[in-house]
């Protein structure tokens, strides 16, 4: 699969298709891989593919929209592409997409550990891109056909926190959320969190205070999670990044099952579709107006 | 001054003056009896100014050390805290003031020389407390040549001086404006240009110099070609600051602190630093 | 040095917590399934029964420097008369021992001296308060990872700098190394003198313990001479998030913002590597790029800081590695530079 990977980026640099492709490489340790970019097909040797390949790399395109780029997807990266595209924040025609086929990443210990057996990460146990659902070149992964992946209820652990009492969801949450020290890591590397001034940045008006408190944190997850609702394609990387710990995709999930029950919308799935709230059909739920 | 680094000293705005449309000059007096009467500063150097739940941003001062009693701060309004300054308040206010901070200008070096201030729009705000130091220690100073620019003639600050200093000894002021209107009788034309018809002696002379940066970026050659050197051509530099005193960060050039190690620097010394400015 | 059973140390340890107060590491991951037992959190808290603190674990995530320079400290006022009243102690005259520091976050702590307690001119005095209150008790570092590299920084796992006393694991006791007064008078009675054959033998841990360190960081490299490579300082700060993450879980880096909201002053945490930090009020950013704002982060730690105060801003903990969410590694590009 390396290989094919290797040969297809080479043509596209040599033929000048794009100005830069962005993959992964292997870093210092030898064991993690970085985000590697590559702008000279001779430095095409580099690449690599394997389970510990877990970033979303399409968070970089935001600062490339005026440059052609190759860019190197999972299944669940290439669905923040479309999000893009749908809210027009890049054009396809300056990206060229190569999807990899792909049966599960490690999770972020095994990534660092570079070790073989390790747990998938969470989010591929419930994975149903197992082919990105958008690509112009694909590399496949032959042996992955033949496996058997078994996909999982991706809101078995939603259900979980749901059916507890509110007193016993709010103390969770409490607990976890004290302990946000909002460095705004999960929205630096979130693809879909490019507003040029970040609400929580803004000093006219000002909307969150400097202070750090439990009230502040509560405020700056639930409307990150609300301004990424119906967009969010739980790629996992904020919970990735989160130095804390904190469980940032139970967050987001949440909302993307009330967005699918409410509108059967599905992020990310679809570039000619406009995307959830800057639409509305007539059938939208209206329970809520009395 | 206070014990806790970051808490202001408080003060009473005793009067504010309308410069222009977007700049107010705030004449204030500390409440406290002792640091009212004791406090001292160099030209040159700045406060960070406060109104308390507000904001806070740092301001030259624009009065002179050598007239106690009272500090004058001109601000213009930019940003959040300026904004509230404007709009919120009133003679009779109080404000927080922390300072004063900076390196200021080296007085004592400049005895003895001509001086030759240029100043853009609000930059006559830090150079005027220098300005007036001078005058009223006149005779340590050789002469004195102001040039005073801003885009119309509605810009121009401290109106009210022009005439002191017009009629000082051994002193010349030159007014220029980029635009000008019906009323107007004096030069018209950029700074730069101002100064090539002004024709200012190098020989014995220290240039200071503060203004936007397009302005100093044309002057800067004009005075090079006149001769002048650059240690002895003097600016003070803008960058955000909070602390005022060399440790938040913010304000760093290279390993630079500009609000402890300048705000004043010269330019021989502004052409080592490798971080642009 | 003085050795002393473990369980007596852990008896006398749980006397401090609930006097003066004890703050120790603990793992704080909530595990919601038995799935999520492996997401260790580390942090240091308040301790409040003496089950909670922990034997054996690489570092904290949060370094020590929380405690001193908290992430937002808030001074509020209330209108009074014609002023405002100012509410100045926000520092609680306890006494309080902070327990198994790593000698990396010790050394941070002098670091952070440098310029919050010892600047005559401009002290912090909350903060020059919380540290005469403070006894540091620090445990020396047996087991570091790929990682760290303290010994390039001129510190070792076994360093007693900032430190009021050093525990080392030895076998089944600990030897106890107290180091300032502070320490004698809280940890001097305690034990029997350990004599000079475990004193080699410590000794001999500690040598082998820095072999483990394979990381290195060649800081007596001449920095200036790649400033204007704006090739290299693009390619390393090309996958930069400007995240934060490196800069809040750094024990020495200290940039901070001062402001103003209703009736409260607030001074709390920044970074230079965020994309606002040098932003004027005129729209100007000095930094405005990834690749500038990288660059003044390394050379403010490597260069800027050991110009002015004669030592490096950097205590090889390994953090900022560990946890960029691209690791991006410092020691390297400090080497490659």
């Amino acid at each position: 699969m390396i290989k094919k990977l290797q040969e297809e980026v080479k043509k596209l640099l040599a033929e000048k298709k794009v100005n830069m492709v962005i993959g992964y490489a292997r870093a210092g340790d030898a064991i993690n891989a970085i985000p590697y970019f590559i702008a000279n097909p001779e430095e095409c040797g580099a690449l690599i593919w394997d389970k510990t390949c877990i970033y979303n790399l399409t968070n970089y395109l935001i600062d490339m929209r005026n440059k052609k780029v190759g860019i190197i997807v999972k299944g669940c990266d290439v669905r923040s592409v479309v999000c893009l595209i749908q809210e027009n924040q890049i054009k396809k025609e300056n990206v060229i997409v190569i999807g990899l086929q792909c049966a599960g990443v490690f999770d972020k210990k095994g990534a660092e550990l570079g070790a073989v057996g390790r747990e998938r990460a969470a989010k591929c146990k419930s994975c149903n891109v197992h082919t990105p659902p958008l690509f112009d070149i694909l590399i496949e992964d032959k042996e992955m056909n033949q496996k058997v992946l078994q996909q999982e209820d991706s809101y078995k652990e939603i259900r979980e926190i749901e059916n507890k009492s509110p007193e016993e969801r709010f103390d969770y949450w409490k607990k976890e959320l004290s302990k946000c020290i909002k460095c705004y890591a999960c929205r630096q590397v979130c693809p879909l969190c490019y507003c040029p001034v970040c609400v929580a940045d803004q000093t006219m008006p000002q909307w969150f205070s400097r202070s750090l408190s439990l009230e502040g944190n509560f405020a700056w997850n639930t409307v990150r999670a609300f301004h990424l609702a119906g967009r969010c394609i739980d790629c996992g990387e904020c919970e990735r990044v989160c130095p804390m710990g904190i469980p940032l995709r139970k967050i987001n999930k949440k909302l993307e099952k009330e967005v699918k029950e409410l509108f059967g919308h599905e992020s990310g799935v679809d570039a000619e579709k406009k995307p959830l709230f800057s639409t509305f059909s007539k059938d939208d739920p209206e329970e809520f107006i009395k | 001054m206070h014990e806790n680094i970051y808490l202001p000293n408080l003060c009473k705005i005793e009067k504010i003056t309308d410069e222009t449309p977007d700049v107010k000059t705030f004449k204030l007096a500390f409440l406290d009896e002792s640091v009212r009467n004791n406090f001292t500063y160099k030209p040159g150097q700045f406060v960070e100014l406060s109104v308390l739940g507000e904001g806070e941003a740092p301001f030259c001062l624009a009065s002179s050390p050598t007239r106690r009693g009272f500090i004058e701060c001109s601000i213009k309004k930019m940003g959040k805290a300026t904004q509230a300054i404007h709009d919120l308040l009133e003679e009779g206010d109080v404000v927080g003031i922390r300072g004063p901070y900076g390196n200021g200008f080296s007085v004592e070096e400049m005895k003895g020389n001509d001086l030759l201030f240029i100043a853009g729009g609000i930059g006559l705000a830090p150079l005027r407390s220098l300005l007036n130091t001078t005058l009223d220690n006149r005779t340590d100073f050789g002469k004195i040549t102001i040039v005073n620019g801003a885009r119309t003639p509605k810009d121009l600050v401290y109106k009210y001086e022009y005439e002191t200093w017009q009629k000082a000894k051994n002193t010349s002021l030159h007014l220029t404006v980029d635009c000008a209107d019906e009323s107007w009788s004096c030069m018209v034309g950029v700074v730069p240009k101002a100064l090539k018809e002004i024709k200012p002696c190098c020989d014995n002379a220290v240039a200071i110099i503060c203004g936007p940066p397009i302005m100093i970026k044309f002057t800067l050659p004009v005075l090079i070609e006149m001769g002048f050197r650059p240690e002895d051509i003097v600016t003070t530099l803008e960058r955000k600051m909070q602390c005022g005193f060399g440790k938040c960060g913010h304000c760093m050039v290279g390993g630079i602190y500009v609000c402890k190690d300048g705000p004043v620097f010269n330019y021989a010394q502004i052409e080592k630093f490798k971080e642009e400015f | 040095m003085k050795i002393i059973n473990k369980s007596e140390f852990l008896g006398l340890m749980e006397k401090w917590i609930s006097s003066p107060g004890l703050i120790a590491p603990v793992n704080v991951a909530q595990t919601f399934r038995s799935a999520d037992k492996e997401k260790n959190l580390i942090v240091f808290k308040k301790i409040e029964t003496k089950d909670e603190v922990l034997a054996d674990y690489l570092n904290t995530v949060k370094p020590v420097k929380d405690f001193f320079l908290p992430p937002s400290t808030v001074f509020d006022y209330e209108r009074k008369d014609e002023g405002y009243n100012f509410n100045l102690s926000e520092v609680d005259g306890k006494e309080t021992i902070i327990f198994g520091l790593r000698p990396c976050d010790a050394k941070s702590i002098t670091l952070l001296d440098k310029v919050f307690s010892e600047d005559s001119e401009y002290k912090d005095s909350n903060y020059a308060k919380k540290r005469e209150k403070t006894v540091l008790v620090g445990l020396a570092c047996t087991s570091p990872d790929i990682a760290c590299f303290c010994t390039s920084m001129g510190i070792s796992p076994f360093s007693i700098a900032g430190l009021d006393a050093l525990i080392i694991n030895f076998k089944d006791s600990y030897v106890i190394n107290t180091v300032t007064d502070k320490g004698k008078n809280l940890l001097g009675s305690l034990g029997k003198e350990a004599g000079r054959e475990i004193d080699e033998e410590i000794k001999t841990l500690e040598e082998s313990v820095k072999l483990k360190i394979k990381k290195t960081c060649n800081t007596s490299k001449n920095l200036e001479s790649s400033f204007e490579s704006e090739e290299y300082w693009t390619k390393v700060s090309n996958s930069c998030l400007s995240c934060g993450v490196c800069t809040f879980l750094c024990p020495s880096c200290y940039c901070f913002d001062l402001s103003d909201e209703s009736a409260k002053r607030i001074r709390c945490w920044n970074g230079c590597v965020f994309l606002r930090f040098a932003l004027m009020s005129s729209g100007e950013n000095p930094r405005a790029t990834k690749k500038l704002r990288y660059r003044h982060r390394v050379f403010h730690k490597f260069k800027y800081f050991r110009e002015k105060f004669g030592e490096n801003l950097c205590v090889g903990c390994g953090r900022c590695i560990r946890h960029c969410p691209v690791k991006i590694d410092i020691a390297e590009v400090v080497n490659n530079a």
